[in-house]
């Protein structure tokens, strides 16, 4: 099974600028440790994974009546907060979340990916 | 064969892993034996022939489903014939893994906890749908709607069919613990149809807690839960004659199960429950502790209501609930009288049951007020849906 991994929002963890460089540290080696705990892990791999630039800096495209409307804001809640994604093959959601413990305490969404080709 | 409906749903899930087909072949199977059992007689194991019908069904599925597909050999099947097909005749070890595993499927955090218990009624304890939504207060076309969105996200999300790790195990126990105990009610006293107990279901809710314990024995949320259902479970026999509901205060105490109620009181006093414990678990076991005072008295008039009310307030303060309030104030009513009774009473509602109108109805008769406990009599037959329940209604309200 495939997820979509969205890191959204800072959860219990403290704002970016607000943290000291040792607490910035400690923060960027978890996604470190979350990569090795991936690879470590049996039928586990990390397919893909960005940090994602400024929220202000993304387009949402909506195709109303058959034109294309681009407009510069995000429309979500969600995406607003969006800091990174990660694209993962796991067995399951268990195993999954078991891993995304690893990451700094962000709210996540979880998203399972669909083939579209069966 | 309700009995053994988690069994075989388990068993058929563990070798197919496909929730979706599982439970509509194992529909068609009983439907088949429905048919063909009246003619050709019941077979020497019907769980192993439903299993087999059940597994054929899955399989031509699965074969529709690669034809439509275009696929090569159906791989999910002959992998399965080289595990050798896993028979009902031996319940063995195997089997209760298995249905460990769909227990803690139906009951993941990742599911809602009212999607959680209704699937796991359906599916582990073979539960119509319409007797879960009775449960649950709400239609059936609602509740069987819940049930299809959870299994699809079941398999949609990738929720697993295993055990989880030592370490996440706890805090799936409290949802096993609120699932077992609603299929425990269904039993005790199904919303609709002509029994008034189906004790064999209730037993099976117990039997689900027994499971989880085994594996967590001093799990207090488990023993205050066991403790509960095993003194209520023990009135069965006295709470039906000649298919009449027994109302407590008449039931014969003779018949009430000692070797349970010894079960259940050595439960309430064990270790598990003297330290500081959950909100959940406090609930049950003050609710057990209640039902085990009716349980000691050996007779209604030696039954200390005074304590029952303290008992009560205590489950209030935790638990707040409607039916806690309506049992409350029968409480009050038995160590204060009918008026009393009625003014506890009082601004208690509870949507699409009887029960506070039945309660109202005879506390009025109690107090002389016959031309009201008519009319709440009147109100609380027209609500209710169990055919015992009602008759027990119908006689009462005649007997004014």
């Amino acid at each position: 099974m495939k997820y979509l991994v969205l890191l959204i929002g800072d959860g219990a963890e403290k704002l970016w600028p607000d943290q000291t460089d040792a607490e910035k540290q400690a923060t960027m080696a978890k996604f470190g440790e979350f990569a090795s705990a991936c690879e470590a892990r049996e039928s586990v791999e990390l397919l893909a994974g960005e940090a994602l630039s400024d929220p202000r800096d993304a387009t949402v495209m909506r195709s109303p009546d058959g034109g294309v409307q681009l407009t510069d804001g995000p429309y979500a809640e969600v995406i607003e907060g969006m800091g990174g994604f990660y694209l993962i093959e796991a067995p399951d959601l268990d195993v999954l979340v078991d891993l995304l413990t690893v990451l700094p305490r962000y709210d996540i969404q979880i998203h399972p990916t669909i083939d579209v080709m069966t | 064969m309700r009995e053994e409906w988690g069994r075989l749903v388990a068993v058929l899930l563990s070798r197919f892993r496909r929730l979706d087909l599982v439970e509509d072949a194992l529909g068609d199977a009983v439907e088949a034996a429905a048919r063909t059992w009246p003619a050709d007689g019941v077979p020497d194991v019907p769980a192993a022939w439903l299993q087999t019908a059940a597994s054929r069904r899955i399989i031509d599925r699965l074969r529709t489903e690669a034809v439509a597909q275009k696929a090569a050999p159906l791989l999910v099947v002959e992998s399965s014939r080289r595990e050798g097909a896993r028979v009902m005749a031996d319940p063995g070890a195997l089997v209760e893994d298995d249905l460990l595993r769909l227990v803690l499927m139906c009951t993941h955090p990742a599911l809602a906890p009212e999607a959680a218990s209704a699937l796991t009624l359906r599916l582990v304890l073979g539960v119509p749908t319409a007797d879960i939504a009775r449960l649950f207060l709400v239609p059936e076309a609602t509740m069987a709607a819940r049930i299809t969105r959870a299994k699809k996200r079941i398999t949609g999300a990738g929720i697993p069919f295993g055990v989880p790790d030592a370490s996440v195990l706890p805090d799936r126990l409290d949802t096993v613990a609120q699932t077992a105990y609603l299929a425990f009610t269904a039993g005790y006293s199904p919303g609709t149809g002509p029994d008034l107990l189906r004790a064999e279901l209730s037993a099976r809710a117990i039997g689900l807690v027994r499971v989880v314990l085994g594996l967590r024995p001093a799990e207090p949320v488990l023993v205050a839960l066991l403790a509960l259902m095993l003194l209520q479970h023990s009135r069965r026999d006295a709470r039906v004659a000649d298919g009449r509901l027994v109302l407590l205060p008449d039931q014969d105490r003779a018949r009430w199960h000692a070797d349970e109620i010894d079960e259940a009181r050595r439960l309430l006093a064990s270790e598990a429950l003297r330290g500081p414990v959950t909100v959940q678990s406090a609930a049950y076991a003050l609710q057990a502790r209640i039902a085990a005072e009716h349980a000691i008295a050996t007779s209604p008039d030696q039954t200390d209501w005074e304590r029952m009310i303290v008992l009560y307030d205590a489950l209030l303060a935790v638990a707040p609930t409607p039916s806690a309030r309506l049992a409350r104030s029968v409480a009050v009513a038995e160590a204060r009288g009918p008026a009393a009774g009625l003014a506890a009473l009082e601004g208690i509602e509870i949507p699409s049951t009887h029960r506070v109108a039945a309660v109202r109805a005879e506390l009025l008769a109690r107090s002389g007020d016959t031309d009201a406990a008519r009319a709440a009599f009147d109100q609380a037959i027209a609500a209710c849906l169990n055919d015992v329940e009602r008759a027990h209604l119908e006689s009462r309200r005649a007997e004014l």
